[in-house]
């Protein structure tokens, strides 16, 4: 047979040929010839373990049966998947596979979807010669119930393990974790985790899902329905700005799991434990299911009618005396972009309002339309692309707990792709592990870091294309390494050393997140990247990615759900609706300044809690009571629900079927699971209703309202970038002496926004406020580890049991921002970038 | 009878001490490589000799060395494996313990010869004192400056590395050795990648036995032609055999290969203890096929032991008296591979484990008939279908003990209990 070119190998299977390139095993060549093998302990992503042995298959002129997920073609090669020695192959292993494993069937949860049940009823025979008794792992002797809990979610049952070794595989190779592992050895191996840990990472429902057997369950599923008496539908994960693809199983109207729906552009089949877990968002338990009124100081339940005419009522007379304007909105931007889109249009058409904002947990937004930030934002970036690149850098994140599938893309092209990775964070993280250098910088010095980075570039010649030393001389402050060395913290040799590995980077990609995106000095660090960027030749040659957070950032960005939208949408919206209104609108924290002041008067919140999360909670606090009036919707109760005059039951993203825009600028579709739970109703719903009342109705067919947001979202919004530097200087914060500590407000890593803390599996995962320090800080205030802390700051103190980080070294605390018990946003204060606390052992 | 190449200075005490070892010759072929001699030339030399791997598998060194890519510009390892496991097998233990140096220096050169500047042994867990003489060779080289840097002023550098494996028959088998070595489970791993590509750290590797390494300075020394007149057309060389079993003189012989098993169990080994017959023979560790007595004079190398129905393999020649049950030769024997099996495969870790209960219960008493075409049936699900050798080598003894004495096993099923009994040899 002729090989087409030097790379491509052909061969013969079951009398079909096929060409292939080099180094491709049998079973993939097979799989694209679509001819079936079976298999056990191989999966797409993992590299082959040649273990379960049932994948065999006879090839000419080689006198034993070979595994095919293991063998590389050869030129030639002749192999035969179903005759009669492979057949008796599989029958063979299939009896020895079956030996030892229980006969569970009838209560094991993998029952319906197993791999076992499925090849044997396929391969294998249906008595067995065995006739010993079966090797039990007996975890109590008293009793025959052998599951064991690995975690909070996983439960072992040895006894049914076939050692394919998958989830240790999967656990190791993929997410770098070290909690679970393989004991003894022989048929008396237990899969297991080291003593006194728990098998708990942010990735541990893989492990579940990736099991052949009932050997790993999830708590969660655990007896709750038969799989054959479930159906599925596409869904997207409804947190992360990665998109993850997910099915969710449901019956009737309930929901049961949510398992992945590989998309190997985004999430190659792996699944945060938030997306895993997080769709419990849409069971009944604790959801508001009707609508409520204050009535008489107490909240009500009422009517739709009652609670939107109230509403529209209410509006009408602020509109009416008062103006528009004196009404603002806010909302989240992990809902839907029909809801996003029409809360936006209902503000600007019908209120006449440019009051809205998605962008509710930062503080000093800006009073004018972003520029560099939006510029660097809508650069193009491409998840799958982070795999060609082999320099990766990672700004102001931690890139696990806010984009996990982003995370398991930079960990696969640097174990596997050889890519090298520098993180520029103010606190260590779990991704940093992985760096070439992990630069922790002193906090809130972030662009004087990158102006060091320029100033390197420079020295390594790379200044010379994009302008002289003089010009950077003239843009940047600091701009020097050894200034920046200085302010930064990290040294003037890693800093050049980081400069030199930019300059010869042949893809590099760039990714910052969270940090910078809520950081008061978001333009100038968007202009420090812009600089790193254009001196190092970034735009051309690699990705830049400024990714916000939330599962629809994008498309609320892209459908204008912010006070500033720009002067290009600005005109596109005119341009659509006919109007426009006139005064310029508030961002998010100047709605609730503008309340205190009481220049606002009323406030429609959908699907946000800004009194847990949003910065200086005192301040919103009194906002919010200033109010003439408030209507708040959501999936929970909340402590902003229950400052609200009227109260809505705001649906879940599972109970209707609409779109996000993933960081990348897809565009994905979720099917509905369920019908909205009780009385609940879809963001896009309530505003139409509203504005039914108010004027008239934003669309009567939704589908041509989706055409409509369709216009916006196939926008191509990549903006240029200036050719030239920009501006960047640093300015050190004033510190207060009497609050020295910086203090970081982040995630939980099972943890995302305000609904996860109300699902039953992802709080047991949280455990219990805390706030993170170094065991050199825990050493200077004497604390050990769960002694108590009072964190105070300027505007407020909240006491937190401590917990001693293994990894942390730097002088910041964190602290968690999801625990309503603990409210940690009553610490930051509204004018600061950095915040600052001092704290104590509290004597107990 | 008796060569003593590798034997020579075992009997004196003071050969583990480095002075000694050097005023007997020692560490001459090790300057004489570095100082005159290329790469090339040095696996050349070795091919010629003929000189084929000691730990059991018999792969041509020399040939082996070959198979390291030369413009990989990977780092090289060489890895002496000194996991002696196979049961019946003490031969390099006694080199460790006794002329450690001489391994040192075997491990040199070949490290050399595939252009390695990092040497490990890897020594089995439970051989604490070996690892301690070789832990104190290897100090003793650097002292002298024989290991280190710019060696003889050649400018060659090498470091040697003891380690200690944590007590598994597995870890013998090279793959699953290179994972325990790298810190991993001591699993094996699937080829290809074969390790002279891809082994230790995905670097290119050689994993040779001690005794392999330990015949390199003498072949450097006396030259290939030397080493290649002794022994058969292809076998080459002496090999160290340890005997044992109800024999009046146990212990390790070193002999030209070619050598009748006879003159070794009759003549060095004083033959059969009194009042024992010959009954079966295993010629080269437990997992190789039995010999009968009238394959007495079979010669001791590859091929002849081939042609007789079995391997040579490591040399253990364990002798097997007519007051022996082998059934329970084979229950012992598939007691030791089922507590070996690393678990990876299906057909090795549940075979091995089946086999163990069904071979055990005829030994008690309690066979049922049809037990011997199961056990057969079993063995052939398992031979070939595995990741690595042990799951064939547990298996062997079992087929050729059915084929061989297939009248004791069918005694014990139909009459519960063993034809012969087995009398210890040191009741």
């Amino acid at each position: 047979m002729a090989e087409k070119d030097n790379n491509s190998v052909s061969l013969t299977i079951n009398g079909r040929e096929i060409s292939v390139p080099k180094g491709t095993t049998i079973l993939e060549a097979a799989k694209q010839l679509g001819i079936y093998i079976p298999t056990f302990c191989w999966h797409p992503k993992l590299k082959p373990a040649g273990a379960c042995r049932i994948c065999y298959v006879e090839i000419e002129k080689m006198p034993k049966l070979m595994v095919s997920c293991a063998t590389p073609v050869a030129p030639g090669m002749i192999v035969h998947t179903e005759s009669e020695k492979v057949k008796q192959g599989r029958r063979a292993v299939l009896e020895f596979t079956l030996i030892n494993h229980p006969l569970d069937c009838p209560t094991c949860d993998k029952g319906g979807e197993c791999d076992l049940q499925d090849l044997t009823f396929r391969h294998g025979v249906d008595q067995s010669r065995f006739d010993f008794d079966k090797y039990r792992f007996i975890r109590d002797k008293k009793s025959t119930f052998d599951d064991f809990r690995l975690g909070p979610e996983i439960i072992r049952n040895q006894n049914r393990c076939i050692l394919c070794y998958k989830c240790v595989r999967a656990n190791t190779e993929i997410f770098g974790e070290d909690d679970l592992g393989a004991f003894q050895r022989g048929n008396i191996t237990e899969i297991d985790t080291p003593p006194g840990r728990q098998v708990d990472s942010l990735y541990s429902g893989n492990l579940v899902e990736i099991c052949p057997v009932g050997a790993l369950t999830n708590t969660d599923w655990r007896y709750k329905i038969r799989v054959w008496n479930t159906q599925t539908v596409n869904s997207i994960c409804p947190y992360h700005a990665d998109g993850a693809n997910i099915k969710i199983w449901k019956d009737r109207q309930n929901v049961f799991r949510v398992t992945s729906r590989r998309n190997d552009a985004i999430d190659e089949g792996w699944l945060s434990d938030v997306t895993r877990y997080g769709y419990q968002i849409a069971k009944p338990e604790g959801r508001l299911l009707n609508p409520l009124m204050k009535k008489g100081g107490s909240q009500v339940a009422v009517t739709w009618e009652e609670a939107l005419s109230a509403i529209a009522r209410k509006f009408k007379d602020i509109k009416d005396n008062k103006g528009g304007v004196c009404i603002g909105g806010m909302i989240s931007p992990q809902l839907d972009c029909t809801s996003v889109y029409a809360f936006s249009k209902f503000f600007r058409t019908i209120i006449h309002s440019n009051n809205v904002d998605f962008r509710t947990e930062y503080r000093m937004l800006p009073e004018i339309p972003e520029d560099m930030y939006s510029r660097m934002a809508s650069q193009e970036f491409s998840i799958a692309d982070i795999e060609k690149a082999d320099l990766i850098m990672v700004l102001d994140s931690d890139i696990m707990k806010e984009h996990p599938n982003v995370n398991l893309r930079i960990r696969k092209a640097i174990t596997q792709k050889g890519a090298r990775l520098y993180t520029l964070n103010p606190v260590e993280t779990k991704t940093g592990a992985l760096s070439v250098d992990e630069m922790v910088f002193r906090v809130g010095t972030l662009e004087a870091l990158l102006n060091g980075v320029c100033a390197g570039l420079a020295e390594a010649g790379s200044a010379s294309k994009k302008g002289d030393t003089a010009a950077l001389k003239k843009c940047l402050e600091p701009h020097t390494v050894k200034d920046a060395a200085q302010i930064s913290g990290i040294s003037e040799e890693r800093i050049k050393a980081f400069a030199r590995a930019v300059a010869h980077a042949q893809r590099p990609c760039l990714i910052a997140g969270e940090w910078l995106t809520e950081s008061s000095m978001r333009e100038k660090l968007a202009g420090a990247v812009h600089n790193l960027a254009l001196l190092g030749s970034l735009y051309e040659k690699g990705q830049i990615g400024l990714l916000a957070r939330a599962a629809n950032s994008k498309g609320a960005k892209k459908l204008g759900a912010l006070p500033h939208p720009g002067p290009g949408m600005i005109e596109k919206m005119r341009q659509t609706w006919g109007e426009y209104p006139d005064v310029p609108g508030l961002a998010s924290d100047r709605m609730i300044r503008a309340s205190v002041k009481q220049e606002l008067d009323a406030l429609f919140i959908v699907g946000v809690n800004p009194m847990l999360t949003m910065p200086d909670g005192q301040f919103v606090r009194e906002g919010l009571e200033k109010l003439d009036f408030l209507v708040v919707a959501d999936l929970y109760e909340s402590e902003t629900t229950q400052m609200a005059d009227v109260v809505l039951p705001l649906s879940s993203w599972a109970e209707y079927g609409d779109r996000f825009v993933n960081l990348e600028g897809r565009v994905q579709e979720f099917q509905d699971a369920i019908k909205p739970l009780g009385q609940s109703r879809p963001g896009y719903m309530i505003v139409n209703d509203l504005a039914a009342q108010l004027k008239s109705p934003l669309f009567s067919e939704k589908s041509r309202f989706a055409d409509e947001v369709d216009t916006f979202l196939n926008e191509n919004s990549v903006m240029p970038v200036p050719e030239t530097l920009v501006e960047v200087r640093f300015m050190e914060d004033k510190i207060n002496p009497e609050f020295p500590t910086p203090m970081l407000v982040v995630d939980q890593e099972h943890h995302f926004g305000h609904w996860t803390e109300k699902t039953k599996s992802l709080s047991v995962f949280c455990g219990e406020a805390a706030v993170e320090i170094s065991s050199a800080l825990a050493e200077k205030i004497g604390v050990v580890n769960g002694d108590i802390i009072r964190i105070e700051s300027e505007v407020g103190k909240v006491n937190l049991p401590a917990r001693i980080s293994e990894t942390i070294d730097a002088e910041v605390i964190l602290v968690y921002r999801n625990f309503s018990a603990s409210p940690v946003n009553i610490l930051q204060m509204r004018k600061r970038r950095v915040d600052r606390v001092k704290i104590t052992r509290v004597e107990s | 009878m008796e060569k003593k190449i590798l034997t020579k200075y075992i009997d004196d005490p003071a050969q583990i001490d480095i002075d000694t070892f050097m005023a007997h010759g020692g560490y001459k072929a090790w300057e004489k490589v570095l100082k005159s001699m290329k790469p090339e030339q040095v696996i050349d030399e070795v091919k010629k000799s003929g000189v084929r791997g000691r730990g059991g598998a018999g792969f041509p060194a020399g040939m082996k060395w070959s198979f390291v890519p030369k413009d990989n510009p990977k780092p090289k390892y060489l890895v002496c494996n000194a996991d002696e496991s196979e049961p019946g097998t003490c031969k390099d233990r006694v080199l460790m313990e006794r002329d450690p140096h001489s391994i040192v220096e075997g491990m040199a050169i070949a490290a050399f010869a595939i252009q390695s500047h990092l040497a490990f042994i890897y020594i089995r867990g439970e051989f604490a004192y070996p690892a301690q003489m070789m832990e104190k060779a290897v100090r003793e080289a650097y002292a002298k400056k024989i290991l280190g840097e710019n060696i003889f002023g050649s400018g060659y550098n090498l470091d040697m590395i003891v380690h200690t494996g944590g007590g598994a028959y597995i870890c013998g088998e090279e793959t699953s050795l290179l994972n325990s070595l790298e810190g991993e489970r001591g699993m094996s791993r699937i080829r290809p990648p074969f390790p002279a590509v891809e082994g230790l750290y995905g670097c290119p590797t050689v994993v040779n036995n001690v005794e392999t390494l330990a015949c390199v300075p003498h072949v450097i020394n006396n030259g290939a032609e030397w080493y290649s007149s002794m022994g058969t057309e292809k076998s080459k060389g002496s090999k160290l055999f340890s005997l044992s079993g109800h024999i009046k003189k146990p212990g390790n012989y070193e002999l030209e290969l070619g050598t009748p098993l006879s003159v070794l169990i009759n003549d060095l080994g004083g033959g059969m203890l009194d009042g024992h017959n010959l009954k079966a023979i295993i010629p080269g560790g437990s997992s190789t096929p039995f010999l009968k007595p009238e394959q007495i004079n079979v010669k001791l190398d590859y091929e002849s032991l081939a042609e007789a129905g079995s391997m040579l393999g490591s040399g253990a020649v364990i002798v097997i008296s007519d007051r022996t049950c082998m059934v329970w030769v084979i229950e012992r024997l598939i007691h030791f591979y089922k507590h070996e099996s690393c678990g990876k495969c299906t057909p090795c870790r549940e075979g091995t484990g089946w086999l163990e209960q069904v071979i055990s219960r005829i030994e008690h008493g309690q066979g049922m008939p049809g037990d011997l075409e199961k056990i057969e049936s079993l063995c052939e699900n398992i031979l070939g279908r595995t990741v690595c050798p042990l799951g064939d080598a547990a298996v062997m003894p079992i087929q050729s003990s059915l084929k061989l004495f297939r009248d004791e096993w069918a005694y014990h099923i139909e009459h519960h209990r063993c034809m012969v009994k087995t009398e210890f040899a040191f009741n």
